[in-house]
């Protein structure tokens, strides 16, 4: 009996551990007791025999206290020896003994490495996105510095004017540091044509506030960053590798930044990127002119670093004091009224909570939802383990019997359950690299910092020590209710049947594998009819057919209103002539992707304070944009190419801003103008029926469409260079049109780039609203998928089990004809039963964690009846699809042979 | 005259007195003083470290046992691996004597020859 021999063993070595200053004490003094006793035979007095060998021996304490030294590194190195001898023959028993129950650990190991796999998977990326800090030096000084203005858009804070901005670098103390960004599509003209590169306008205190570090040459200083410095640009790392194949040569050499020629300066370290983690090309430097006349045009997007010890709140109250001294010192752009109508403020966030944004609710929803998938997932394993040691029942009664004690078999329960988690937790880990790379691959809007998503340290440690706790969870969970030795032993002699309590805790379990997967599938279906709902959100355009494409044109050869536009129309006129192309139209702003320019528009005959106007959404549109788009108009008419070559001051507007600004009157005619409210003023010519260009789940937006060039006296911000085209075809799908109007480009001119291109569906799929309902969706969806087959399989095994159970109470109602049906029933009966409690808890559970759920949806309660009636319809049919099998064989027991091996 | 012992060649000495069978760590010390004459300056006390490190490293081991005067006593026995130890230890010293023993009875090197 190996196990009893280990105790006694152990126990040895502990009482060894005292013995061993006694053994050495001993030893020496043997020795002396001899040498005295030979003295003494020579002639010498007993003290002075004593004296003299202890002289000859030396110093007792010294050799002493080495020996013992010795000797107490000796015991633990046999500690160590024995223990890992100890472990290895249990590991290689466990395995023996798991190898004989190939089903048994294969169900198990699947079963863990699914839980551990997804809560793994979760755990990673919630830790890449929340967890970790931003990837610059001393982070947590980093903040963001922007405007709220509740008084004008409640969600939508402003960037910062470039007023502000110098006004803040200059006088803010609380500040190591201010920098200026904004990051948009360039172009690069390269021997091919012209590029698209993401360059990052910058200017020289962002290299400071972000701590950026080059990889070759220099970054951008403030010599460099002045309105009169001749052009310089660094290069991004992954951008120097790919397109000048990593060559140091590089520096010093020119290329054509958007038509101007730039000197390449230096090369960023690799893996720096901006806090949104864009891809950044190519970092230029912004060159703000502080002597340009002040604007209230917020664009400046501001990051900070905070001196040491200098807190967020401190800040704060630092810019609100010099917030409040804009209308003194800049009163052309900053009025009394204005400050006091919006509500106009400077804010200051920690950088790494504006990144993580509002990810961080769905985040933690859904590494809810799979640890809720590892409970369920560990109730079924549980559940195996307790088949397992019910069949072993005799083995285990024998053990005890011999001398076991409850730790022995709780080791070796343990041995075992660890074994299986560190095989499923093992397993796991690739499941999870596989989940995440999937995901990155999949490329979720919606969620930030998703290129540090992976699988790294942090999540196999996570991985391990959950996988060793539910293992030790699971080893010791046994143990908690099996009765004594004795009771085992009486049990296991009447004729192996479990015991009660036992088939209470296993009943409890399914109850509340049922109840966690209503949990989970009610929070799934909630998702599911948001999104439905989200979906039949009208957005008041046509997006089938239609494809979408940005192009810039070169500032240096299209100079004027009349250059861009001719440039237009004809690249528009030859993409309408390709075959299945029915119109084409293009826009400054794109519905759903970026309609946030705005200005401040005033209609006519309505007096205002200029400072108090909304900031209205103002894309610049093509002739032909609402055919091209989709968009119905209710009233009037769209801008032609007449009406642009006339220089009509013709605009349309939506229907929410005409019932706004003139309720129960016809719009068209109206006089209304942006940037200004004296005369003259646009006339109104159109109205679009409700559009949602802000997302889908705001309301319909209220925007002015202004034409590609100024009417006659009225100004427009310059001709527009870049900008979004829409091209729509008949019947067929728009993607195929994509090499075809890249052909037409270069014949029009090498120089302009093309980016973005896709179709107006993935345009709104990818829209914020959208990608985050459907990316909650997919992960509680998998999730609640998970968990209702392993409740389900749950289920089975257990009603399974206890038929086996119940052979013999079977066979005797059957012999006291009791009919198949009715047998059969019974059983169906029991798993009715386990499931309805399980319901009960479950939607009680479902409507307490619906307040976490409810900010996640989209015009629907967390409470929506249709849904939890659902899920219980889906777990009551699956539970009786689930004893299905088990009650055709209880119908099949035969009364004779069940009664004969009771 | 009296001769100090070299680092390690204790250990040697030690194995070497245990070829005889068991020991227990007085009989050690008696022998050795026998057997050299008691040229050796030893402090017996420190026969026991170097017993207790040889036990350690599996070179000897260690049993209580009753001495020849009825004491409770420890007896050291050398094991297959401290008799090859002992047979290294030897055949190395005995290389290092003989190479000292040359040196010592050549005839000085004269200068610049």
């Amino acid at each position: 009996m190996p196990w009893i021999k280990d105790r006694y063993h152990a126990l040895r070595m502990l009482v060894r551990r005292g013995q061993l200053e006694a053994d050495v004490a001993e030893e020496l003094e043997f020795h002396l007791a001899m040498r005295t006793d030979e003295y003494i035979a020579q002639g010498l007095s007993p003290e002075a025999a004593r004296e003299k060998a202890l002289e000859r021996f030396g110093s007792v304490r010294t050799y002493q206290e080495q020996t013992r030294g010795i000797d107490a590194g000796m015991a633990r190195q046999r500690r160590r020896t024995e223990l890992w001898d100890v472990v290895a023959r249990e590991t290689r028993q466990a395995l023996r003994s798991l190898s004989r129950t190939p089903a048994f650990t294969l169900m198990a190991v699947l079963t863990l490495a699914l839980g551990l796999g997804a809560t793994t998977a979760l755990y990673s990326v919630v830790d890449a996105v929340m967890l970790r800090p931003l990837p610059y030096a001393e982070p947590e000084q980093l903040v963001l510095l922007d405007s709220p203005v509740p008084g004008f858009a409640a969600n939508a804070p402003w960037d910062l004017s470039e007023a502000g901005f110098f006004l803040f670098t200059r006088q803010a103390q609380g500040f190591a540091s201010l920098g200026a960004l904004d990051a948009r599509n360039g172009s690069l003209a390269t021997e091919t044509g012209a590029l698209r590169v993401d360059v990052a306008w910058v200017s020289a205190g962002l290299m400071e506030v972000l701590r950026a570090r080059p990889a070759l040459g220099r970054l951008i200083t403030p010599d460099l960053d002045a309105p009169s410095a001749p052009r310089s640009a660094v290069l991004g790392h992954d951008f120097w590798v790919r397109q000048y194949g990593a060559d140091p040569r590089v520096l010093g050499t020119t290329i054509r930044l958007d038509d101007v020629p730039t000197e390449i300066i230096g090369v960023m370290a690799k893996g720096f990127q901006l806090p949104d983690a864009a891809t950044v090309d190519v970092w230029a430097p912004l060159r703000l002119d502080p002597s340009r006349p002040p604007e209230n045009s917020h664009w400046v997007r501001t990051l900070g670093r905070l001196k040491d010890g200098v807190t967020v709140a401190q800040a704060q109250a630092e810019l609100a004091t010099l917030t409040t001294r804009l209308p003194e010192l800049f009163p052309d752009a900053y009025t009394e009224s204005f400050m006091r109508e919006t509500g106009f403020r400077t804010r200051v966030t920690p950088l790494a909570r504006h990144v993580v944004g509002d990810a961080d609710r769905v985040l933690w929803v859904l590494l809810g939802s799979v640890g809720l998938v590892l409970l369920i997932a560990c109730a079924n394993v549980a559940n195996l383990f307790l088949v397992r040691s019910d069949a072993r029942r005799r083995e285990v009664a024998v053990r005890s019997a011999l001398g076991a004690g409850r730790w022995d078999l709780a080791w070796h329960s343990l041995t075992e359950s660890l074994l299986v988690c560190l095989l499923a937790g093992a397993l796991g880990l690739l499941l999870a690299h596989g989940a995440l790379r999937l995901l990155v691959a999949l490329e979720p809007s919606g969620l930030p910092r998703l290129r540090e998503v992976g699988l790294d340290g942090h999540g196999i440690v996570f991985a391990g020590g959950l996988a060793a706790l539910v293992g030790i969870v699971l080893g010791l969970f046994p143990q908690l209710w099996t009765g004594s030795d004795l009771a085992r032993l009486r049990e296991s002699g009447r004729g192996l049947t479990s015991s009660r309590r036992s088939n209470l805790v296993r009943g409890g379990m399914v109850v509340a594998q049922v109840g966690l997967a209503v949990i989970l599938l009610a929070a799934a279906g909630l998702m599911l009819r948001s999104y439905w709902t989200l979906h039949r959100v009208a957005p008041g355009l046509e997006a089938r057919n239609a494809l979408t494409f940005d192009i810039v044109l070169p500032r240096t050869r299209y100079t004027n209103y009349d250059e861009v536009n001719r440039f237009h129309r004809e690249f528009l006129s030859r993409i309408e002539a390709l075959p299945g192309v029915t119109s084409a139209s293009l826009s400054t702003l794109l519905p759903l992707r970026n309609f946030e320019q705005c200005a401040a528009v005033a209609a006519e005959g309505m007096p205002v304070d200029l400072g108090q106007l909304p900031c209205i959404a103002s894309p610049v549109v093509g002739p032909g944009y609402f055919k091209a788009l989709g968009i119905p108009l209710i009233q009037g008419r769209e801008l032609t190419w007449d009406d642009l070559d006339q220089h009509a001051d013709g605009v349309l507007v939506t229907k929410t801003l005409a019932e706004r600004l003139w309720p129960g009157q016809d719009a068209l005619g109206k006089g209304i103008r942006g940037n200004g409210s004296e005369p003259p003023y646009y006339r109104v010519i159109g109205v679009t029926d409700d559009l949602r260009a802000h997302g889908l789940d705001k309301p319909p937006s209220e925007a002015v469409f202004f034409p590609l060039a100024p009417a006659e006296g009225l100004p427009l911000w310059g001709p527009r260079r870049s900008v979004s085209v829409v091209v729509r075809t008949g019947t067929s799908s728009p993607e195929p049109l994509i090499p075809e109007v890249r052909r037409i480009l270069a014949e029009l001119d090498t120089a302009v780039p093309l980016a973005n291109a896709q179709a107006m569906e993935r345009v709104v799929a990818r829209s914020p609203s959208v990608a985050r309902a459907s990316l909650t969706l997919l992960l509680l969806g998998i999730a609640g998928g998970m968990a209702l087959l392993l409740s389900v399989v749950g289920l089975y095994g257990v009603i399974s089990y206890i038929v086996g159970q119940r052979r013999g109470e079977l066979g005797i109602r059957m012999a006291l004809g009791a009919r198949a049906a009715q047998v059969a029933g019974l059983v169906v009966f029991q798993s009715l039963r386990f499931t309805a409690l399980g319901i009960v808890l479950g939607l009680l559970g479902a409507v307490s964690l619906g307040e976490v759920l409810s900010a996640l949806l989209f015009e629907v309660s967390a409470t929506d009846p249709l849904v939890l009636t659902g899920v219980c319809g889906v777990l009551v049919i699956l539970a009786v699809l689930a004893s299905y099998g088990p009650a055709r064989r209880a119908a099949r027991v035969d009364p004779a042979e069940a009664l004969r091996s009771e | 005259m009296r001769i100090d012992l070299l680092q390690g060649t204790l250990d040697m000495l030690i194995l070497k007195a245990l070829t005889g069978g068991s020991l227990h760590g007085y009989a050690v010390a008696s022998w050795l003083q026998r057997t050299t004459d008691d040229a050796l300056r030893v402090e017996e006390g420190s026969l026991y470290p170097a017993l207790h490190r040889m036990t350690r490293r599996g070179w000897v081991t260690a049993d209580w046992g009753v001495s020849e005067n009825n004491r409770r006593a420890k007896f050291y026995t050398l094991t297959a691996e401290g008799r090859r130890q002992l047979q290294e230890e030897s055949s190395s010293w005995e290389r290092l004597t003989e190479a000292v023993a040359k040196v010592l009875h050549a005839r000085p090197a004269a200068q610049g020859a």
